[in-house]
């Protein structure tokens, strides 16, 4: 298969500390008893361990849905504590391997605007139909429990079915015969690549670690997290210092827990806001989204790598492009920055700022000769690049799709914001956007606004009704819940809308387009969408 | 479709994009990630794409079409796995206010 999301209590972060006991033998012994004591009411044992659990693999967030399930629907008796015991311990047991996950990681990151598109039509129709592709393609089971699936899909919802348009085709036969079969194949329980990765070394975590990363609507970051160990194992202290690229501080501090021996979930707290790393460790480097615990649309792409021998690498430059003829102020992220800088040809250093082996500060300049992307180094550390452009010839609205939730207005379930990032695009020498010269310069201010999508969006005044565009940000704040009298038929504040960014080249207007979806409030939120 | 007469304006979108044949196009405009679009019509998105032929307001018969496991992935059903969600809402129309989240308790 192919595949082309404010304030909370800290005390969850505490008691993630609190639920593993102090040596990884006691840990697994007290979940061992915890499953015993929790589980053996339904599942029996078998050779293999309980029947149902041991048949499974699944991403921790996974795990923690199927317990959630056994909470609501069979009265299961579990207190948060003891559910996060429970989940560690079969994550880290029965989890996937970092390959595994490949191509699947935008669920478990949170990244609701991710279109879906799986080479079988089959498998959508079955399965991405009502919830994301991903949560399929993130478990592992033989052809029996795949089987399992199905009828507890049936006997769950009952008349799935029926909107599957089972009237009309063998549907039950078509999931049976033919798509179970085809999930066994590709998605099985045993795998050489977890056997491979249960056999690998544990992953060196604990030092400093130079962190970049871009928030959509706010902008880029840099910093240092300090990661020590933690009270348990696999449990790690962190805080986290750094800046924004308009220079603003930013400061957190929290805790990291690492499933499957790479799956990195911390908590911290950010200025005064809780936030979420989800991460995954390989080598030496973390990559993945943090976002508001509470607010997952608000997040930012994240690379970090640890300060160690042999891990020189340039993660990013701040900021990733200038324009030919100007001079600017580069900051060149990464870790073990020694030795000498490598500047495309035709970019001159004027001075070093200031450097240190996370952040080389330079100022610039770029002339025109230089166009195009190039490679920036760092001695042996490589990985960053410079875009030095000469027009913004297309600029593409990020996400292209979106969908932003109505909330609030009394109700207990929060506005879900969208957010946009304006890509600017050179047109290359031959100054035609589209072929195959063009290079990516990358996200530039613009100014923002909405339109009607179509003639329809027109007519219901979606425009006014669905929500605000910042016109600055790109921060898109959809309006309040409930019936809107002043609307057609009291129709809720839904909306679809035409996203457009705007700048200006020399008193040219460049626009992008996208589209943004303002939905009915979802209250089915597990860790998986 | 030749048997069946058009007699609302849905209807005659639905005909009219068969007359296009957009009907692929209709499917495919779908995937995003976690949302219930291709079900006619979906929770987030109707079968063109637009908002214009969703359920509106919800809450006029949110229960009339949650309650069969419509959009089971992001609206709770009460017919089997949660009974009790709507228990302080039992008219939409007043009560829409109360009807709030079901993943239960802190995660991970």
């Amino acid at each position: 298969m192919k595949i082309k999301k404010i304030a909370a209590a800290m005390s969850g972060v505490v008691a993630v500390g609190l639920a593993l006991a102090s040596s990884p033998a006691v840990a697994a012994a007290s979940a061992e008893a915890l499953l015993r004591a929790k589980c053996l009411a339904c599942h029996t044992e078998t050779d293999a361990g309980f029947s149902r659990i041991a048949d499974q693999r699944k991403s921790p967030e996974g795990w923690l849905m199927s317990i959630a399930r056994m909470q609501i629907v069979h009265g299961l008796k579990i207190t948060d504590e003891e559910r996060r015991a429970v989940v560690k311990h079969l994550a880290d047991t029965q989890g996937l391997a970092p390959s595994e996950t490949e191509g699947s990681r935008y669920a478990l990151e949170r990244r609701l605007n991710t279109m879906e598109a799986f080479e079988s039509e089959q498998f959508t129709q079955m399965c991405a139909r009502c919830h994301s592709g991903a949560r399929v393609l993130l478990q592992r089971r033989p052809a029996s429990e795949w089987e399992h699936l199905v009828h507890f899909h049936l006997g769950q919802y009952p008349t799935a079915e029926f909107q599957a348009f089972g009237r009309d085709r063998d549907w039950l036969g078509i999931a049976l015969k033919e798509v179970v079969p085809d999930l066994a194949g590709k998605l099985p329980l045993e795998s050489e690549a977890w056997k491979a990765w249960q056999a690998r070394a544990p992953q060196a975590v604990d030092g400093e670690w130079s962190l970049s990363g871009h928030m959509t609507g706010r902008g880029g970051f840099s910093g240092v997290m300090k990661v020590s160990a933690g009270k348990a194992q696999d449990l790690h202290a962190l805080s986290f210092e750094g800046r924004w690229d308009d220079g603003k501080p930013m400061a957190g501090k929290g805790q990291a827990l690492i499933y499957t021996g790479y799956e990195w979930r911390a908590d911290l707290v950010v200025d005064g806001t809780p936030m979420r790393q989800v991460f995954a460790l390989e080598d030496g480097v973390l990559r993945g989204r943090m976002f508001l615990r509470d607010h997952d649309e608000v997040g930012a792409d994240v690379v970090a790598s640890l300060q160690r021998d042999g891990n020189a690498r340039v993660l990013a430059v701040h900021p990733a492009y200038l324009k030919a003829g100007d001079e600017g102020e580069l900051r060149i992220v990464g870790s073990k920055l020694e030795g000498e800088v490598g500047l495309p040809q035709g970019v001159s250093l004027l001075e070093t700022v200031r450097r240190s082996a996370s952040e080389v500060v330079l100022r610039v300049r770029a002339e025109a000769a230089a166009r195009g992307v190039h490679p920036v180094t760092v001695g042996a550390a490589s990985g960053g690049s410079l875009a030095v452009y000469e027009r913004i010839g297309e600029l593409k609205v990020l996400p292209a799709y979106a969908v932003a939730r109505i909330g609030g207005n009394g109700t207990p379930t929060a506005k879900v914001e969208a957010r946009f990032d304006a890509e600017a695009w050179d047109a290359g020498p031959d100054g035609q956007p589209g072929t195959s010269d063009d290079f990516r310069i990358g996200v530039v201010p613009a100014r923002w606004s909405v339109e009607p999508f179509d003639e329809v969006a027109v007519r219901d005044e979606d425009v006014k009704f669905a929500g605000l565009m910042d016109e600055a940000s790109g921060v898109f704040v959809p309006g309040g819940a409930g019936p809107n009298p002043l609307r057609r038929m009291s129709a809720n504040n839904v909306g679809n809308l035409k996203v457009v960014a705007e700048v200006q080249q020399g008193g040219t207007p460049v626009r992008g387009e996208g589209q943004l979806i303002v939905a009915p409030q979802r209250w089915n939120n597990p860790p998986i969408p | 479709m030749k048997h069946l007469k058009a007699i609302n304006n849905k209807a005659k979108l639905l005909e009219q994009a068969v007359g296009e044949d957009r009907v692929e196009e209709v499917v495919a405009m779908s995937a995003i990630a976690g949302c219930t679009a291709t079900v006619d019509p979906g929770w987030e998105v109707d079968a063109f794409g637009g908002v214009a032929s969703l359920c509106q307001p919800m809450e006029s018969d949110l229960y009339g079409c949650a309650d069969p496991c419509w959009w089971p992935a992001q609206v709770p059903d009460t017919m089997i796995t949660y009974p009790d969600w709507n228990k302080d809402a039992a008219n939409t129309r007043e009560d829409w206010r109360n009807l709030g989240s079901v993943f239960p308790g802190d995660k991970l």
